[in-house]
């Protein structure tokens, strides 16, 4: 399923539509995916290491690594994080939707006189 | 002045979202330093850990790998089994057989929730598909298969079928219409002019699936073949919600990983697979096994005596 555990937090179809917009060919719409993709991952991946004790780096990278899909992760970061793991990987998502949506769209309206 | 004039060029945006990366990943590394090395070679090429994963599924699969199936999946009874019973029971509410006896026998195989279904999971489908709707549909066909088989669709918009194409002229559904797509689709246009179009390709745009070509494990080294052995390829697409179905032809590639969605429908082919207002939800899709081009695209219309609480129902 080209799956990565995380997959099912990340829904950004207006990301996908404004990427649509602007690339003119498969190969330009398909690196832009990939950098996005990219991007997403470097996020949350920050994020999840941020809140995961230290000792515990080594040990997760190396199951992430071995089985990227696995939904066995969630229940290992729960109990290592003892915190709402989904929910602050959510915030992360959000801020950067908008973030992705500010670089594609250009800065947010401003009033030019 | 208007908003648009401050919108970037592609190559700006381009540029930018690499420096974002960049900097993102390099914030990583210095921030964790004691994990910076598994990190810069392992764990942050996402590319490379999706065409592990897809190895990982698709070999799981293949296997019935019981790390990657709940149990119980491996033991499903055989489709003659499933689709006997449920002939037998479904004989008090005969003129609801075809759609009902579908869902009930595909709902036995299925998982829950969408995921990568294994070899004998997508064998059962296959039989029951062409017991119930007669069609040969394949998991794999000629070797290949899509990185998932069960997963979500999402409404597409229209493809510009030849240079001018658009929307005064394009046929569209009736209602909600998502319009054009601002690009091509991933074969590019279907004709160089308006006067080549044929019935057939008015067929295969109207009728176009999306699916995921550039996260396939061996696109980056197989491309020129795997981009002309997908190109037009029919798929059976199964709403496996209401039993709706239609046989679709692979126009575009995606969508993204990070939309939550595995396929793409034309506005057409949502429309007949759960109306209107249907813009996403889980689907079966299989390769039609049709060496001699003789399955016409569209509806697959063996369920014309619909279930009234199901069928064409508007999600």
């Amino acid at each position: 399923m080209s799956k990565v555990f995380y997959d099912k937090l990340v829904a950004l179809e207006h990301i996908e539509k404004e990427v649509n917009k602007i690339a003119e060919t498969r190969e330009e719409r398909e690196e832009l995916y990939r950098i996005i993709d990219e991007y997403i991952h470097h996020r949350i991946m920050g994020c999840i290491l941020g809140k995961l004790p230290n000792e515990h780096h080594e040990e997760f990278l190396n199951k992430f690594v071995d089985a990227p899909h696995h939904d066995d992760h969630w229940i290992y970061l729960k109990d290592k994080i003892q915190d709402d793991v989904e929910g602050f990987l959510k915030s992360e998502l959000s801020l950067v939707a908008s973030e992705l949506m500010e670089v594609i769209k250009g800065p947010s309206k401003k009033k030019l006189h | 002045m208007q908003n648009s004039a401050l919108k970037p060029s592609t190559d700006l945006i381009r540029s930018k979202l690499k420096l974002h990366n960049l900097e993102a990943r390099l914030r990583l590394a210095d921030t964790h330093k004691h994990v910076s090395n598994m990190l810069m070679e392992k764990a942050l090429d996402i590319e490379k850990l999706r065409q592990h994963s897809s190895r990982l599924l698709g070999a799981g699969a293949l296997a019935g790998s019981l790390a990657l199936v709940p149990p119980g999946s491996l033991s499903l009874p055989p489709p003659s089994e499933i689709l006997h019973k449920l002939r037998v029971s479904s004989n008090v509410v005969p003129v609801q057989a075809p759609q009902k006896i579908l869902l009930d026998a595909i709902r036995k195989v299925l998982p829950e929730k969408p995921r990568a279904l294994t070899h004998q999971e997508e064998k059962s489908l296959e039989q029951i598909f062409s017991n119930v709707m007669g069609v040969n549909a394949k998991g794999t066909l000629e070797g290949e298969h899509l990185n998932t088989t069960y997963g979500y669709v999402g409404a597409e918009q229209h493809l510009m079928r030849y240079p001018g194409d658009n929307m005064s002229t394009h046929p569209k559904v009736l209602e909600d219409d998502e319009g054009m797509a601002p690009g091509r689709g991933a074969w590019g246009y279907f004709v160089s002019a308006k006067a080549a179009l044929t019935p057939d390709l008015v067929e295969t745009e109207k009728w176009y699936a999306v699916v995921q070509t550039l996260y396939l494990p061996d696109w980056n080294t197989r491309t020129r073949y795997l981009r002309d052995w997908y190109k037009y390829r029919k798929v059976l697409m199964l709403n496996t919600n209401n039993g709706n179905a239609v046989v679709a032809a692979v126009a575009d590639s995606g969508p993204a990983a990070w939309t939550g969605k595995h396929f793409g429908g034309s506005p057409e082919v949502m429309n007949y697979l759960g109306g209107p207002r249907y813009k996403k939800g889980p689907v079966v899709v299989f390769f039609i096994d049709d060496p001699d081009n003789k399955v016409p695209l569209g509806p697959i219309e063996y369920n014309k005596i619909n279930l009234p609480e199901w069928a064409f129902h508007q999600v």
